[in-house]
């Protein structure tokens, strides 16, 4: 008797990885926060200490349309043209 | 393969493989599989629906095999598929309601001649067992979130506490029985037309009341239900459904009072003191002077009240099911494509 797997595995996706940069002084730092509670808070403290500690300089803070959501393409453009490094991270 | 054909030892199979739901599935075949597609006039390549984030393609193969495990009738499965192209579409924002502890069920509310025609239940006990319909097309949907949308527990389900009402929760409206247009009309459809409406709630509160004889007593205890401490929803309006059954619609009959008063009265009386949401923990920092007297809102919108009739006759039962995450997802009604139906 035949069993009928009623799996998906998830397709897979060439992603085209950034080269690391070399050092982080001086490069232009990107926040994307989710929304949740504290997480604008959590990353502002996050950038003032990446810029502190490794002399990264914020200049823009994205929020997104919410945690569910994923960033939308006109953001990942700005953030692409504006930034050099960005982080990413969630707060509750 | 199996080496047999016993169907205790082939339902042991799907278990060990880990593709049920806990509960026992009705092994597929491939007349089966064959003939649930063309119950929604599929050949297995189409493809459903997708959740970018997550890389899942749903195709129609995978939505038929899990129906079959479900054990859906085929002429079930455009509800399947209309459901799944909901939870796919980019409002509904599948990844938040699908993944948190909140552990969100996933409402199916079928708007339309299909209901009746399908035999989905919308009358007495239509949150409960008992109806293959109402039973089957919620697992079905639940089974593919499961394995073809890496909704699996413990993974990408991070619910906390879960609800029952993540087996299946599918009903039917009650649009024999209704003093007001049924949902699928107010969201633009023809009153022809068939549909489904996902939404995502992670609770269920029966609201009682036997000595009412008009809306607005009613009303306050509907509105005390949503807008009790507790509630997940009160850092970001979050929409809620509302389903009134037989005697309270019948109050709402009677008296004339349209969608849009009970809405305005129910945005009215659920708000809250900021004191008391800052004395619960809700909100932070210390209650002031002026926190009691300042009044919180529930909702933003008249229509993030999204109110169904369903449900018995007798009794004196309604339901609030909060929303799942503030505006993070919003419900979505998609058209079902019957064989045979005028698009």
């Amino acid at each position: 008797m035949t069993l009928f797997d009623p799996t998906s595995a998830p397709v897979a996706r060439n992603i085209a990885v950034a080269p690391r940069p070399a050092g982080l002084r001086g490069l232009r730092l990107a926040l994307v926060e989710n929304t949740k509670f504290n997480s604008d808070t959590l990353l502002t403290k996050l950038g003032a200490l990446l810029a502190r500690e490794y002399g990264l300089t914020p200049v823009l803070m994205h929020r997104k349309r919410s945690p569910s959501h994923e960033v939308e393409e006109a953001a990942v453009a700005e953030l692409r043209a504006k930034a050099d490094l960005v982080v990413s991270g969630i707060g509750d | 393969m199996v080496g047999s054909d016993d169907p205790a030892e082939l339902i042991e199979a799907y278990y060990e493989r880990g593709w049920t739901d806990g509960l026992p599935v009705v092994p597929p075949t491939e007349k089966s599989v064959a003939a649930m597609l063309a119950g929604a006039g599929l050949t297995g390549a189409e493809v459903i629906g997708e959740i970018p984030g997550r890389n899942t393609v749903v195709t129609a193969d995978k939505v038929a095999i899990n129906a079959v495990l479900a054990g859906c009738r085929p002429a079930y499965l455009p509800v399947v598929v209309a459901a799944l192209e909901g939870l796919c579409h980019p409002d509904f924002a599948y990844h938040g309601p699908a993944s948190s502890t909140g552990g969100s069920a996933m409402v199916l509310i079928v708007n339309g001649p299909v209901a009746p025609r399908l035999g989905i239940n919308a009358g007495n006990n239509a949150f409960g067992q008992g109806v293959r319909a109402n039973a089957t097309i919620g697992r079905a949907v639940r089974l593919v979130m499961m394995n073809v949308m890496q909704t699996q527990p413990g993974l990408f389900d991070r619910a906390t506490l879960g609800n029952p009402g993540k087996y299946a929760f599918c009903f039917a409206e009650n649009e024999e029985d209704h003093p007001w247009e049924p949902l699928h009309v107010e969201r633009g459809f023809r009153p022809e037309q068939s549909t489904v409406t996902v939404y995502a709630s992670n609770s269920l509160y029966q609201v009682y009341n036997q000595l009412a004889a008009e809306p607005e007593p009613l009303l306050r205890c509907v509105a005390d239900a949503l807008g009790n401490l507790g509630v997940p929803n009160m850092k970001g309006f979050s929409q809620s459904l509302l389903v009134f059954a037989g005697e309270h619609s019948e109050l709402f009959r009677q008296s004339g009072w349209t969608k849009r008063r009970v809405r305005d009265f129910l945005i009215e009386h659920t708000r809250r003191p900021v004191a008391d949401w800052k004395r619960a923990g809700r909100l932070p920092g210390d209650a002031t002077p002026g926190d009691a007297t300042t009044l919180r809102r529930m909702f933003e919108n008249p229509d993030d009240l999204l109110l169904v009739c369903a449900g018995g006759r007798a009794g004196s039962w309604s339901a609030c099911l909060p929303g799942w995450g503030n505006k993070w997802t919003r419900s979505v009604t998609t058209p079902i494509r019957v064989i045979g139906d005028t698009p």
